[in-house]
């Protein structure tokens, strides 16, 4: 008898279930997507800062002080210390390794630059890095990285040189300075790798031909220095294998109080928790313990504005999404409400033929469940489709649904499609049927 | 007559009423709230960014000629800082000038910056300090060093570095140690006067940091204008910051803006299927009224009026609650208030008092009504 009446009820009179099913499809589409843009945006901003660049940097921790003005290091190549570049396959091995998106490592050397053989000499920095190098890894894969990765705001004319060619690009104002030198002319470039002095070997002088491929701007020192592959630098410099800094770029947790306190004084719980958190501190510290004898450093502009945005942005959102549950809520409390007012000759009937106030809630509380679960399950499809396409549009790339969230949903409707009827139906269990039936 | 049927039948439905006006307050609430906030937050990130530090320079151009470590060519330094003043840009966050020398501490060649002290914690908020940015004793010269350099020279807050640079010394008491994660840390920042007199280069800069607030269009324009007041030198934006700047601002806007576009859309209709609702409810009035000889223009005038003063009351009562909880949003997001835009109130209420006017267009198709077939019931 029950379920005839609920059957009934949607067969005899649809149009006025598709008024409460669309809000509950509305409603909970609304909020199936900004569920969905919530629980994903933390990692894909996360990922869109990395445009910012490095977040960290390493450098030989035994070093001298490096006369370093606006990013160039203008040490002579005997001194200071510097780090080997067979070890830099290890930072993939770190327990946070995917979060490591890429690193880059830098040797400056000072150097003359000839347009010709016999042309006048000029002074300048060379910079020695890698564009996109295919690192190995021990576990037996490869990793390409580079300042394809951790420097996309260096703009290139022309292209970037080849790794492993004798190509070079020229910073815009070295450029400027050097006029006849465009991409395709050939250059040389001679260092004076500086002799033992103390086992009297005279230094030895060393010249390589490189073919200039681009001009680099980078809005920075670099600007006025001659880029070139990572091995072409350590030959110039006679450090073969070897680099003077590394940055690394990581996707990183926003620091809170936890992530800042010493790990040495932390119980052991605590540390676990601490190292398995993708914290800067706690990446920071397992790239020192996979390239001992570093000093590995949070670039502190760049980290901090990260952390402090994607928390901000973070609370912000689930602000928003709270606000969206609430208008969906709303949607749909408000036309449950309706339905159940606009039913009242119907009550009336039911309840002059003897029905009591719990058969008559039963059997509406029944319609909007029902109503909740259908509208729930078809708001959840269209809402995973409006979160891909909002991803899409956002980030670049669409935000795959969570399945998690279906059982949430259908819950949210549930709860809201119930409690939208309720305090109608309070109101319709003191309906006196007479007057109701007289039309009043 | 008009006002009075209009005060009865506000009176009349009062059940349905209140549902009207529920979602009519919460709805406008919702949207001013988040359409406050959406006009704020681009100001608000913006101010968030400046902890990336300086993102705009000026140098003395492409055409001085590189040589090696000492970059020759110098600025004038109440040139440009003239410059900088003269344009009153209240954007200028801090602008600090900066004269690099290498000088001798004992046999360490270290990077000697002079720089305005005090305009350091503006420019660089993100720098980590140990100690004080600025001094407090006047009698001594003081300086903030990288925290490299303490390392290396076994250097603390209050011991004396001397530097020595082409002959002549200087005693700075060190009040700071600075740890900023980059080539920071191997230098160390003096006042700018006395790293000129070391230098030997009085009135002279090697370049200047500006920090300045606004989207990367602002910051190009500002850039603009500076190097248009100052011809000889070259002003640029430092890409790294601004281009990532503006580009993660894009975004989070978008997002944030799409959001609140879904938002909007609900509560509209929210609102919108509540007030057809109760414009339906009306049928059996407007049966009565057209038997009574009513025109159907008039009844329709009738109901929008009745409608019209719904949505102006709920969109009024709405809107102050709504800037009450964007006040509150901005509290808890950014720590200080966002600034209400008393745009956002007649925003709000133009907004609902349309959605509640669509929502009664269905009362057009009463024109259509036979007061007869109202009546009995169908």
């Amino acid at each position: 008898m029950f379920g005839r009446l609920v059957r009934e009820s949607f067969v005899r009179n649809p149009r006025r279930k598709v008024l409460v099913a669309a809000a509950l499809v509305v409603g909970m589409a609304v909020a199936t997507s900004t569920l969905t843009i919530a629980l994903e945006v933390g990692d894909r901003l996360a990922r869109e800062f990395r445009s910012l660049g490095a977040n960290l940097l390493v450098t030989p921790q035994a070093d001298t002080l490096p006369i370093e003005i606006g990013g160039v290091d203008y040490r002579p190549v005997n001194e200071g210390a510097y780090l080997s570049e067979t070890d830099l396959g290890k930072l993939k091995t770190i327990f946070w390794r995917h979060n490591i998106l890429g690193f880059t490592p830098f040797l400056d050397v000072p150097a003359t630059i000839q347009q010709s053989e016999n042309s006048d000499p000029i002074l300048a920095m060379i910079v020695g890095t890698w564009y996109a190098q295919n690192v190995s890894v021990p576990d037996g894969t490869s990793f390409k990285t580079g300042l394809s990765v951790t420097h996309p705001w260096w703009k290139v004319q022309g292209r970037w040189f080849h790794d492993d060619a004798n190509e070079c690009v020229i910073g815009s104002a070295l450029a400027a300075t050097m006029p006849g030198v465009t991409a395709g002319k050939v250059i040389y470039v001679t260092s004076r790798s500086p002799g033992d002095s103390a086992q009297g070997q005279p230094g030895t002088t060393q010249a390589i031909a490189l073919k200039v491929v681009g001009i680099v701007s980078t809005d920075d020192a670099e600007d006025k220095a001659l880029l070139v592959p990572l091995a072409i630098a350590q030959k110039l410099s006679g450090h073969p294998g070897q680099f003077r800094q590394l940055f690394v770029s990581a996707l990183t947790k926003p620091a809170d109080t936890f992530s800042e306190r010493d790990p040495l004084k932390m119980t052991p719980t605590e540390y676990d928790r601490w190292f398995c958190s993708p914290y800067i501190s706690s990446i920071s510290f397992q790239i020192k313990t996979v390239l001992p004898g570093t000093d590995v450093r949070t670039i502190r502009r760049v980290a901090d504005t990260e952390g402090r945005i994607l928390s901000r942005v973070g609370t912000l959102l689930w602000i928003v999404t709270l606000a969206a549950l609430g208008a969906a809520a709303l949607a749909v409390a408000a036309t449950s409400a309706t339905t159940v007012l606009e039913r009242r000759a119907e009550i009336g009937v039911m309840k002059a033929l003897g029905a009591t106030n719990s058969l008559i809630a039963g059997i509406f509380l029944a319609e909007q469940l029902l109503l909740a679960v259908a509208g729930g399950a078809i708001g959840f499809v269209v809402g995973a489709a409006l979160a891909r396409s909002l991803g899409a549009s956002v980030f670049g790339t669409p935000a795959s649904p969570r399945l998690i969230l279906f059982p949430v949903i259908l819950g949210i409707a549930a709860i809201v499609a119930f409690v939208g009827s309720l305090i109608p139906l309070r109101r319709a269990s003191h309906f006196n049927p007479a007057p109701i039936l007289r039309g009043e | 007559m008009f006002w009075r049927l209009l005060w009865k039948l506000l009176r009349g439905s009062s059940g349905r009423l209140v549902v009207a006006i529920l979602a009519l307050v919460s709805g406008a609430m919702v949207i001013s709230a988040l359409l406050n906030l959406e006009f704020d937050i681009e100001r608000k990130l913006t101010q968030e960014f400046r902890m990336l530090g300086a993102n705009l320079v000026i140098s003395p151009g492409h055409d001085a000629q590189i040589n090696g470590a000492a970059p020759a060519a110098l600025m004038n330094e109440s040139e440009a800082f003239a410059a900088i003043q003269s344009l009153k840009d209240p954007a200028v966050v801090a602008a600090a000038p900066f004269l690099y020398i290498v000088e001798r501490a004992g046999d360490t060649p270290v990077v000697v910056a002079g720089t305005k002290l005090e305009e350091l914690p503006e420019l660089e908020p993100a720098w980590r300090i140990e100690g004080q940015w600025t001094p407090s004793h006047e009698n001594q010269i003081p300086c903030i060093v990288g925290r490299n350099v303490v390392r290396q020279l076994h250097l603390a807050l209050g011991s004396t570095l001397l530097l020595s640079y082409l002959g002549k010394t200087t005693q700075a008491t060190l009040v700071g140690i600075v740890d900023a994660g980059g080539a920071e840390d191997n230098q160390v920042f003096m006042g700018l006067a006395e790293v000129q007199r070391l230098a030997g280069l009085p009135g002279q800069i090697g370049l200047a940091q500006l920090s300045v607030r606004g989207t990367a269009k602002n910051i190009s324009e500002f850039a603009a204008r500076l190097a248009a007041a100052l011809p000889s030198y070259e002003v640029r934006p430092i890409r790294q910051v601004t281009e990532a700047e503006g580009d993660l601002l894009n975004r989070i806007r978008l997002l944030i803006g799409s959001m609140v576009v879904l938002i909007l859309a609900l509560t509209a209709l929210c609102v919108l299927a509540t007030m057809a609702a109760l414009a339906m409810e009306r049928r059996q009035d407007v049966g009565l009224m057209k038997a009574l000889g009513g025109s159907i223009a008039r009844i329709v005038t009738l109901f929008m009026a009745e409608v019209g003063v719904l949505g102006a009351a709920g969109g009024f009562v709405g809107a102050i609650l709504g800037i009450e909880l964007s006040r509150w949003m901005g509290q808890r997001v950014f720590g200080t208030a966002i600034s209400l835009r008393w745009e956002i109130f007649p925003l709000t209420i133009a907004l609902m008092v349309a959605v509640a006017l669509a929502g009664a267009l269905p009362l057009r198709l009463l024109g259509k009504v036979k007061p007869a077939v109202i009546f009995r019931g169908e």
